[in-house]
């Protein structure tokens, strides 16, 4: 019997499985219980985007939003006729692209570079430097960059050395997405080259065997071999990245930002905290919360799809 | 043979290069946390300390609020992670088991979960109808369980050999005991990674504490630096040299505090470099 139940496991009736196997479900059970309460419960709430809320209409804040009146599609038509909303929409594009452009290749051309060190040892020390930032806090990266760009830091004494004026990096609309970007950059190329690094050690070594015999030097190497090889993670990983075009980075604008530069960084998320949270407008902080789940679900949906029919690959 | 040579040394100009940069932030900030604050004042201290001294580390040490905030942020992360493996553990096991009835309805509630979240204001609004704002579970409870965390364990339950869980069976061992004699043992590499994984997390989140704290008690280490940042940073550079050497020494302090609260995580960096690698690898063969 025993043996039957791991090979045909499917002939056995569920009352007659169930008693053999009531553990697993048992075991299942926290856990469902945990996110039935922290991420399904709170689902329900997200009826308050079609509500008026009335904080004190029943004994619990989460109960009101039962009791609370409906108005249908009130503070969506109202959301799309207000500027900061419209500004956090646009910023958390222009912020998704830049990052797309300026960000993602860095990490692809860390990766090629690092594979054409010899030296193990060495190999080894610079990825132990670049992807120690990776562990850092965005609330610890933005001290560091705080301390670079203040007005007796590195960047500030670097420029008057050299006979220019300070600048406030962190207080400038015009600088702001460019230190996102670099901040970015230096948090994260180092972790996000791992996969590409791995991906040329999976390449076959007998290509650039046939390039060195047909006389390719180191950079046509890299060029007709290491290049094409990467595509299809490259692909996979680009294609992963748009489909996540909502996320700018909340954590590090969070982190970093201030009313100066809310013109250029406010983006959704934060819009949706200091609305919703900040100033307890809890209906529209809910309708700019579930705007920003639904588009994102569908964006992740279709770039999983594209990429499981370019490149055969699943994100999950 | 010559152009070999000329590759190899632009190639190591530029990867010494870089390498050095990436750590030039990084030196910068243990250089301010040790040196003479008169120093740092006059923006003089370069990447290495001048007027060495352990003041500002003492200092900050002797904070009640920073010894407060270092408090509350090793009981979260060890209780934390503790909660969060266990979640993650049970979850992982039955569903890694193809022939686990109902296996697809909850693999989808979970997939479901992790794409779709219900956004900040419904989630702020049932932890205070619970009464968990102020509470140390508010912060416990925003992260004890990842389903991408869940789904790298589950991934490699089902990559272990067949045989050695059915001969467990045989015997006669139920499906609880094949997972803590059999299952477990075998699998410490993955359990350590995620256990990592979930220890960085919680020592690094500083928003959960911006949203579900306002006792100065129970802010986390994080949140507590987050504070001391939007402190200092504002009023820079409208400053007057007077006000600038009061709020400057801030410089550093600040620098101390990051250096103090980045200690744990540098202590474990060669661990987490190790793990994490792994987990990417383990993470990204997806069943």
């Amino acid at each position: 019997m025993k043996k039957n139940e791991v090979w045909k496991p499917k002939k056995v009736k569920f009352s007659t499985y169930f008693k053999r196997n009531y553990d697993l479900y048992l075991m299942l059970l926290p856990t469902l219980i945990f996110i039935t309460i922290f991420s399904l419960v709170p689902m329900y709430g997200i009826t308050l985007a079609f509500k008026d809320y009335n904080m004190f209409a029943a004994e619990t804040p989460f109960k009101s939003i039962i009791a609370s009146e409906w108005v249908g599609l009130k503070h969506f038509t109202k959301l799309f006729s207000r500027p900061e909303f419209l500004q956090a929409l646009r910023n958390t594009l222009i912020i998704s692209v830049l990052k797309i452009v300026f960000v993602f290749p860095f990490p692809i051309a860390f990766a090629i570079l690092l594979s054409e060190v010899r030296s193990i040892r060495y190999q080894k020390t610079l990825q132990t430097i670049v992807y120690l930032p990776h562990f850092l806090s965005w609330a610890v990266v933005a001290g560091i960059f705080v301390s670079l760009l203040s007005s007796t830091g590195l960047v500030n004494s670097l420029l008057v050395s050299l006979g220019f004026e300070k600048i406030n990096f962190l207080m400038s609309n015009k600088l702001f997405r460019p230190v996102l970007i670099i901040s970015n950059i230096w948090k994260e190329f180092g972790w996000s080259s791992i996969i590409y690094f791995s991906a040329i050690a999976g390449l076959d070594q007998e290509c650039y065997e046939a390039a060195r015999v047909d006389g390719a030097n180191r950079l046509q190497q890299i060029w007709y071999v290491t290049i094409p090889g990467l595509i299809p993670t490259i692909v996979l990983m680009l294609i992963t990245r748009v489909g996540n075009i909502l996320e700018a980075g909340f954590g590090q604008i969070f982190a970093m930002y201030n009313p100066t530069v809310y013109e250029t960084a406010d983006i959704i998320e934060t819009y949706v905290y200091r609305i919703g949270l900040g100033k307890m407008d809890f209906s529209i902080g809910t309708a700019v919360g579930l705007f920003n789940s639904i588009i994102g679900m569908i964006l992740v949906l279709s770039s999983n799809a594209a990429a499981k029919k370019l490149t055969g690959k699943s994100i999950w | 043979m010559k152009k070999l040579k000329k590759f190899d040394i632009v190639l190591y100009i530029i990867m010494t290069t870089l390498g050095f940069i990436t750590l030039i932030p990084v030196l910068k900030v243990v250089a301010e946390a040790l040196s003479d604050p008169r120093y740092v004042v006059l923006g003089e201290v370069g990447i290495l300390p001048k007027g060495f001294t352990l003041d500002t580390i003492l200092f900050v040490l002797r904070r009640v609020e920073f010894l407060n905030s270092f408090k509350v942020t090793v009981i979260i992360t060890i209780v934390g992670t503790l909660l969060a493996m266990v979640l993650t553990v049970t979850a992982a096991y039955p569903l890694s088991k193809p022939s686990f009835r109902g296996r697809k309805f909850f693999l989808y509630i979970f997939v479901f979960i992790m794409l779709f979240s219900a956004g900040m204001v419904p989630k702020y609004l049932l932890f205070r109808s619970l009464g968990l704002i102020n509470t140390i579970w508010a912060l416990i409870f925003s992260a004890s369980f990842s389903v991408f965390n869940m789904f790298v364990v589950k991934n490699y339950f089902e990559g272990l050999p067949e045989s050695v869980e059915e001969a467990a069976k045989i015997d006669g061992a139920s499906n609880t005991k094949t997972l803590l004699t059999v299952v477990l043992p075998m699998s410490s590499p993955v359990l350590a990674t995620v256990t990592l994984f979930y220890g960085v997390t919680y020592w690094n989140s500083y928003f959960s504490g911006i949203m579900y704290i306002t006792d100065p008690k129970l802010k986390t280490l994080q949140q507590y630096l987050y504070d001391l940042i939007k402190m200092t940073s504002s009023s820079d550079l409208s400053a007057t040299d007077a006000e600038a050497l009061a709020t400057l020494s801030g410089d550093a302090v600040r620098s101390a505090t990051i250096l103090v609260s980045t200690i744990p995580i540098l202590v474990l960096y060669p661990y987490l470099q190790k793990y994490f690698v792994k987990g990417i690898t383990i993470g990204s063969v997806k069943g």
